[in-house]
């Protein structure tokens, strides 16, 4: 869809990419908050059918955030820029993960530090994009290979706020992740909300040795 | 007929028949070299033997795979770090065309799709080598309920949004061989604390086993022109700045090593004949006696190299510094036998009145010296080195021919009708000297010994130390690149040491698993009460053909065909795709096949991949003989001490579990009282011989006790420079102690026993200070002259013993002289005999 919509638009040239990121990373300067609804949609190899989940997300820049799923399956993922936690009320175990050990953990950050912040991704990505209606379509493509080993290609869509109004990530093994972002306010956020301790009598689980 | 007269007969009236029996002797040693030489450049045979460390070094070096591993690394700037990145895959499968690389690890296997492949293959063997109550434990996740249970939290997981289930089905669908590969993954944490990539990201290090098919110097020679020459093209495609391609290994080393033995041999060897033909020719200005020196040292070093080939076998590169130290030992028999033939000669004696006369006059004293010296070196053997052991015995034989030759061969080189030097301005200011000292000795006596007293003091004194270097550093080639390459790579890489490795080989396969185990049991322990940081063992990876038969029953009784339709059916109401899950499938197939009592059992070894990554870990454990194998235990400190050494002998060890430590860092603590032994006990013994020696010879207590303070303050001058100069002992230059030690007393002996006989102070006194002096300074450049020598055991102990000769002399010729002088007063008479006062 994001493809289709790229070829009808207005293409950006370099130079307007430039001028557009950098007109983002002004606005994000000034509004390092980010609260906002989303609703994700999974494919991944191992399933017949897409995984479609929905809740909330609080990001403040350059890499603290939180993510709450609702529904049967409900999970918290907090991340403090140095550890990142993922609580599974339901089953009361949680998973601990250092960041920056090239662990897989890597990705879930890096994706939502591009939707969210685009903080330096010209450096990291080929940036092509599109000005559709009121908002732009970017398609980012990794230049590292160590970038390229979490997302084949990256497609964002901004509203004329530059806010994230969709991301669709394309991952190597061909599994794909589309997340939409809705209600999006920029006020602060407390520091605790990026804090997360296990409750008591929560079975904390070390994946990977890391 | 005295000997001495005996030799002049023949020197001056059969020359051709010595020139025939010379050139027998010259081709018959040039036959055994060509035939027979072969030299060992192994630098842990310079090692002393009798250690089991030393030995557990030379099974890890021979018979382990890692000896043919390669370490390559890019080195890039900081700002091409995405640039190197990118560029790894490619130079890694460059690594991978070149005709001599076998296999490459570039990263963790773990982290590609072929290695977690790779590791299902051989999931079941070692599933199978559980221990049984674990192996039960393991199976009994296969029961419907549990296989219900696990994949629907994976699914909620997943839509929770974790990344685990995906990793965790994508390697163990089943849940069942996660037990079974832990020692795998123990290995893929190892990889995180010793990555291929330094935490700047700027290098890159690729580990690549070669197909080289021995580890001699030549075929290593061969190897790293082929990897010299990929280097030098290897950065094509890169398109960043600067980029250094370093590679560093065993075959690299010994490549180098072996190639610097030339450089040495001609470097050392060509630099002493040149410093030792200058101090001869300024001395007596003569060419051509200087060629005959150089001939009858040469015949030496050929008679002691073919005698010892017949000896040994094969020499020590560490023994071809030989040569060096020859020539600079030898010419002080050419310059004292020659000083006293020029001196017969100026008295108007005939050729071979002169020639009877300065063997007659110092055939005893060469004799001695040559037999002090020989028992210096040959004390080289209770080192226990082989390679010192050769260099001691080599030297031994040859400077006992160098004394034969000295005393015959010299003279075919001197002509009957050649004149007499008539001025002879070194021993006019030699003379000058003597007179001065023998009439007044006491000023010159004071200002030495407050000399002498004041360096002893500081090199014996605790302060400042004489600091021992017991790193495997001090014996590394210098400039050598693999040695730089390595240091480049630690620099960049994390901190860390290297483990003790723990040897042990079994009889058969169940007695290797049964030692393991008991030996990672006792380890976790050491580990959980803090005495290990950590360790990995082959444990898990010795399969016992007892633990497997009975697992293999247990297989027996399991309905596999339940398992099936149990995982088909939850995969459909969990929605999993069937497709993602057939290795769980084919891992059931796999299991229920080797249930059948008739199959073999299966062996991991037989199918795990030939070109599979997990390979490298693999030849870290296992030699190439299976029941050989390794073990690595990480201390909470890097092991320096010999304290250290012994309590983790006592700790590590296991009862009933024959295992040998080792490792290099280990070895040189375990070194470490040898050592010491070899600088006090041995050059003590040496002492209490030489100084015996002396008693027999002077027969006189004053001489003898200035004798023996002369040699303390020779050795306690030396250890003040080395102090001051802030040259370190090593493990093997403090075998330079000994070596000063016989050299030393030489000249003691030339001098004193001449001041005993002597009737004519001008003659003999004057007449053997010069040669002295002389013979003092070529043993100088000739030891001096290894400094020149990359063998850095071979140019230490070349410095060492230059620094110990040259104060050696300066104590006979500015000490000895004047206390014999104060002690037995003769007084200078230039007409006459000296009158004893």
């Amino acid at each position: 869809m994001l493809t289709a919509s790229l070829a009808h638009a207005q293409s950006l040239s370099p130079a307007d990419i430039k001028s557009l990121l950098a007109r983002i990373r002004e606005h994000r300067a000034s509004t390092p908050d980010v609260h906002a609804s989303f609703q994700e949609q999974k494919t991944i190899h191992l399933m017949n059918k897409p995984l479609v989940s929905s809740g909330k997300i609080w990001f403040h820049a350059p890499n603290k955030f939180r993510r709450e799923v609702t529904g049967n399956s409900p999970s918290m993922t907090v991340s403090n820029g140095r550890d990142l936690w993922i609580y599974y009320p339901n089953f009361k175990s949680a998973e601990h993960y250092t960041l920056g050990k090239h662990s897989p953990v890597d990705a879930v950050i890096a994706a939502i530090n591009t939707a969210l912040n685009l903080e330096n991704v010209e450096n990291t990505f080929h940036i092509t994009g599109a000005k559709t209606g009121n908002g732009y379509d970017l398609r980012l493509l990794p230049r590292s290979p160590s970038t390229k080993r979490m997302f084949q290609q990256f497609d964002l869509r901004l509203n004329s706020d530059f806010a994230a109004e969709k991301t669709d990530m394309i991952q190597p093994g061909g599994d794909q992740i589309v997340t939409v972002y809705s209600n999006q306010t920029h006020a602060a956020i407390p520091e605790s909300t990026f804090e997360f301790t296990p409750p008591a009598g929560t079975e904390v689980a070390t994946p990977l040795g890391r | 007929m005295r000997t001495s007269d005996l030799i002049a007969r023949f020197m001056a009236q059969r020359r051709a028949l010595i020139w025939l029996g010379v050139a027998a002797l010259a081709f018959v040693c040039i036959a055994i070299l060509i035939a027979r030489i072969e030299v060992d450049s192994d630098v842990i045979n310079m090692l002393p033997s009798g250690f089991r460390s030393i030995d557990g070094l030379k099974i890890y070096d021979r018979d382990f795979e890692q000896t043919r591993e390669l370490t390559f690394a890019l080195h890039c700037q900081p700002q091409d770090v995405d640039k190197l990145e990118e560029f790894a895959p490619q130079f890694a499968e460059n690594l991978r065309k070149q005709p001599w690389c076998e296999r490459v690890l570039a990263g963790s296997p773990m982290e590609t799709p072929e290695g977690v492949r790779d590791l299902q293959t051989i999931a079941v063997p070692l599933l199978l080598n559980l221990e049984p109550a674990a192996f039960d434990q393991t199976m009994a996740t296969l029961q419907p309920e549990k296989i219900r249970e696990r994949l629907h939290r994976m699914r909620l997981e997943i839509e929770a949004g974790s990344p685990r289930p995906q990793f965790e089905l994508g390697l163990d669908p089943l849940g069942v061989i996660g037990p079974a590969l832990k020692p795998f993954a123990e290995a893929n944490a190892i990889e995180q604390e010793q990555p291929l990539t330094s935490p700047d990201r700027t290098l890159r290090i690729f580990l690549v086993v070669t197909n080289q098919s021995s580890l001699s110097a030549f075929e290593c020679q061969r190897l790293m022109r082929q990897v010299n020459a990929f280097r030098a093209q290897a950065n094509a495609g890169w398109d960043g700045g600067p980029l250094e391609v370093l590679v560093t290994g065993r075959s690299a080393y010994v490549s180098e090593i072996s190639l610097s033995m030339r450089y040495d041999i001609v470097a050392t060897l060509g630099s002493s004949v040149l410093l030792v033909g200058l101090v001869f020719f300024i001395g007596f200005r003569r060419w051509i006696p200087l060629l005959g020196m150089g001939f009858a040292l040469l015949l030496s070093c050929l008679v002691a190299l073919a005698v010892g080939l017949l000896v040994f076998g094969r020499l020590s590169m560490l023994a071809v510094g030989f040569c060096a130290i020859l020539v600079g030992l030898g010419v002080d028999f050419a310059i004292l036998i020659f000083g006293r033939y020029q001196q017969a000669r100026i008295d108007g004696e005939d050729y071979q009145q002169a020639i009877a006369t300065a063997v007659a006059k110092l055939g005893r004293a060469v004799f001695f010296g040559a037999l002090t010296t020989a028992v210096g070196f040959l004390a080289l053997v209770l080192s226990g080195s082989m390679g010192f052991s050769q260099l001691g015995v080599l030297i031994a034989i040859g400077i006992f021919f160098a004394g034969l030759f000295m005393c015959t061969i010299l003279f075919l080189f001197i002509k009957p009708d050649q004149p007499p030097q008539q001025h002879d301005w070194v021993f006019e200011i030699v003379k000058k000297y003597v007179r001065w000292t023998v009439n007044r000795p006491g000023p010159m006596l004071v200002f030495s010994a407050i000399l002498f007293l004041a360096l002893s003091a500081i090199g014996f004194s605790p302060v400042p130390p004489l600091r021992f270097e017991a790193s495997v550093r001090s014996l590394e080639p210098r400039n050598s690149r693999a040695s730089q390459a390595l240091q480049a790579i630690m620099a960049k890489m994390p901190t860390r040491w290297e483990p003790v490795l723990a040897i042990v080989r079994a009889r058969n396969a169940q007695e290797l698993h049964d030692d393991w185990q008991k030996v990672s049991a006792h380890w976790s322990e050491l580990q959980k009460a803090g005495k290990l940081k950590g360790f990995t063992t082959p444990a898990a990876l010795c399969l016992s053909p007892v633990w497997m038969e009975k697992n293999r029953q247990s297989l027996g009784k399991v309905d596999f065909q339940t398992i099936r339709t149990s995982l088909e059916q939850t995969l459909a109401t969990e929605g999993f795709s069937r497709d993602s899950f057939s290795p769980a499938f084919k891992l059931l197939d796999e299991l229920q096949s080797v249930a059948n009592p008739t199959a073999p059992l299966p062996d991991w070894r037989k199918q795990l991949p030939k070109g599979a990554g997990w390979w490298f870990l693999v030849d870290r454990y296992f030699a190439k003989d299976p029941l050989l194998t390794t073990g690595f235990a990480t201390t909470p400190e890097p092991v320096t001490m010999h304290v250290q050494s012994e309590q983790l002998g006592r700790e590590l060890a296991v009862p009933d579990v024959p295992m040998i430590l080792s490792g290099w860092s280990y070895t040189l603590a375990d070194l470490q009282p040898w050592s010491h032994r070899q600088l006090l006990i041995i050059s003590a013994l040496m002492a209490i011989f030489d100084v015996s020696l002396l008693a027999v010879l002077y027969r006189d207590f004053r001489l003898w006790l200035l004798q023996v303070i002369t040699l303390g303050f020779g050795l306690g001058a030396m250890m003040a420079t080395m102090k001051l100069l802030n040259i370190h002992l090593n493990l093997l230059n403090v075998l330079s102690f000994r070596l000063v030690l016989a050299i030393g007393v030489d000249y003691g002996i030339y001098v004193v026993l001449v001041w005993q006989k002597t009737r004519e102070l001008e003659h003999d006194v004057a007449g053997v200070i010069k040669p002295v002096i002389l013979a003092g300074l070529t043993a100088v450049c000739g030891f001096g002259s290894l400094g020149w020598a990359h063998n850095p055991s071979l140019s230490g102990l070349g410095v060492a013993c230059a620094i110990g000769i040259f104060w050696s002399l300066v104590a006979t010729i500015f000490f000895t002289l004047p206390a014999m002088a104060a002690a037995k007063p003769k007084k200078w008479n230039e007409s006459g005999p000296p009158e004893s006062i």
